[in-house]
């Protein structure tokens, strides 16, 4: 990866965080929240690979705390292990599937909310699986909602590495 | 049984064998070997991890602390940026939304200024009366609200992600004076107080999260309980005992300082809530009261930290 396409996977990074924490948090529907910074991870994840999912994950999570003056590291820890995994995929059986960023999103959003709610618990902090589980299909929807033109954006800018770049699973000899 | 085609070329898969795989030397996590993808993810779950120790066990005071604050600080501008281009967006989305209940809701506020135009009436006498009265017996008090306060107004810059923690953050910090514990309203009544300050930037925490108590008194009746979270952004007056009057539509205020050794967070008289319904049951001790707040919680987007005039 470039040194442009870090800068620019941080700046898309900074930016939807930002508006995470500043305008999508306002967005209540039935329960669920949107989150858009999610999506901009997953799709960097799946575009850029493990290794940027994870280093996009903690940046992005160390935002949000600072921003929201939260407990340090909380929201690091669970979207670094979000990006990675997801970025793990994006790199073996993800690769050029149409529906990857949406199955990515789908299942992340899904893991992300609960994984909050386990590190919370372990905190001894408020932790109300409840309403994590009545907003869930929401979020996952208004998500896949965001994923198409978010993930385009991110693909218009990241531009997806060429075929020779990634690993094939099995060489054919001779 | 055959166990491969007849018309098999010399291109065999070489699973389980020897195999020679191709260099990704430009996609970063196939160019490197598996133990630095490894040891980065590791790396940073641990950086991570000792982070959340360090935050967790000393939330407002330390380097990390002042390093948080000033990091709250650079990003407050961009927050502000980020909330000014989407307000127009709201206030359309407000606009749309408000016409659609905007008859129903006129004929019920008309009926609610009519009610309120007469218990104000009441309140101007009782206050002039109560005022002589203290004059008369050389009455002392603390601070009292909202005469002993100054309000600095700002406005919210981040709002509450989830269920977890209900939680905003606010434009203003310790420079305009405010610090841990400063009570916030609205124009409407209490929303909560503040829990973290950096210089620039303070997080509040709302009623409506799970850690919130805020001494209460139904000023109708005079009883006293304990306001805390209920469902969504309701809340509830707790602690109030089955013998006592709690009635439907009684107005809750913040009960203020009760002992000088043991001063509230919050002066007397700060508007909480309506009594929305009284409930009670033979196993339960307290009764069960559902609060309506009169703030907003939802959309919260003006407030002002109360910060005592002549500070003790």
């Amino acid at each position: 990866m470039s040194p442009f396409d870090t800068v620019k996977a941080a700046l898309l990074l900074f930016v939807a965080a930002i508006l995470q924490v500043s305008v999508f948090t306002q967005v209540h529907v039935l329960g669920g929240v949107p989150d858009i910074l999610l999506v901009m991870l997953v799709s960097i994840a799946l575009l850029r690979g493990s290794i940027v999912g994870a280093l996009g994950g903690f940046f992005a999570g160390l935002l949000v705390d600072t921003a929201t003056l939260g407990t340090l590291g909380l929201t690091s820890l669970v979207l670094t292990i979000a990006g990675y995994w997801i970025g793990r995929y994006g790199e073996t059986t993800g690769r050029d599937r149409a529906h990857a960023p949406f199955t990515s999103v789908a299942v992340v959003t899904f893991l992300y909310l609960f994984g909050l709610v386990i590190v919370h618990f372990v905190l001894g902090e408020n932790a109300p699986a409840g309403p994590v589980a009545r907003g869930l299909f929401p979020t996952v929807a208004m998500n896949l909602l965001l994923t198409a033109p978010v993930y385009a954006l991110v693909r218009r800018l990241l531009r997806p590495l060429d075929r020779a770049d990634y690993a094939t699973e099995v060489q054919l000899l001779g | 049984m055959p166990v491969a085609s007849r018309d098999r070329t010399a291109r065999v898969a070489v699973l389980g064998s020897s195999v020679r795989r191709s260099r990704n030397d430009r996609f970063p996590s196939r160019g490197r070997s598996s133990l630095v993808r490894r040891g980065v993810f590791t790396v940073l779950i641990l950086v991570a991890l000792g982070l959340l120790t360090i935050s967790f066990r000393s939330p407002t005071t330390g380097a990390l602390h002042d390093v948080q604050g000033y990091g709250a600080s650079a990003l407050r501008p961009f927050q502000v940026a980020a909330e000014r281009v989407a307000k127009p967006f709201q206030d359309v989305y407000g606009y749309f939304t408000g016409l659609v209940n905007a008859k129903s809701e006129n004929k019920k506020l008309k009926r609610e200024v009519q009610e309120w135009q007469a218990i104000a009436n009441a309140n101007v006498a009782a206050a002039r009366q109560s005022g002589e009265f203290k004059r008369l017996l050389h009455y002392e008090e603390g601070a009292t609200y909202p005469n002993d306060y100054r309000a600095v107004n700002t406005t919210v810059i981040s709002y509450p992600s989830g269920p977890f923690a209900q939680q905003v953050t606010i434009a203003a910090g310790s420079n305009a004076g405010i610090h841990v514990g400063t009570p916030i309203v609205t124009a409407d009544g209490l929303i909560g107080r503040v829990t973290n300050v950096s210089t620039g930037t303070a997080q509040v925490t709302l009623l409506t999260d799970a850690n919130s108590a805020v001494p209460a008194r139904d000023v109708t009746h005079s009883v006293a309980g304990l306001i805390r979270h209920g469902q969504g952004s309701s809340l509830i007056l707790d602690l109030v005992s089955k013998q006592l009057p709690v009635k439907k539509d009684d107005i809750v205020v913040t009960q203020g300082t009760v002992d000088r050794r043991y001063p509230d967070l919050y002066p007397y008289g700060i508007p909480i809530g309506r009594v929305q319904s009284v409930g009670t049951s033979d196993i339960a001790s307290y009764l069960s009261i559902q609060v309506t707040p009169f703030a907003q919680f939802d959309s919260l987007d003006a407030v002002a930290a109360l910060i005592p005039k002549h500070p003790r």
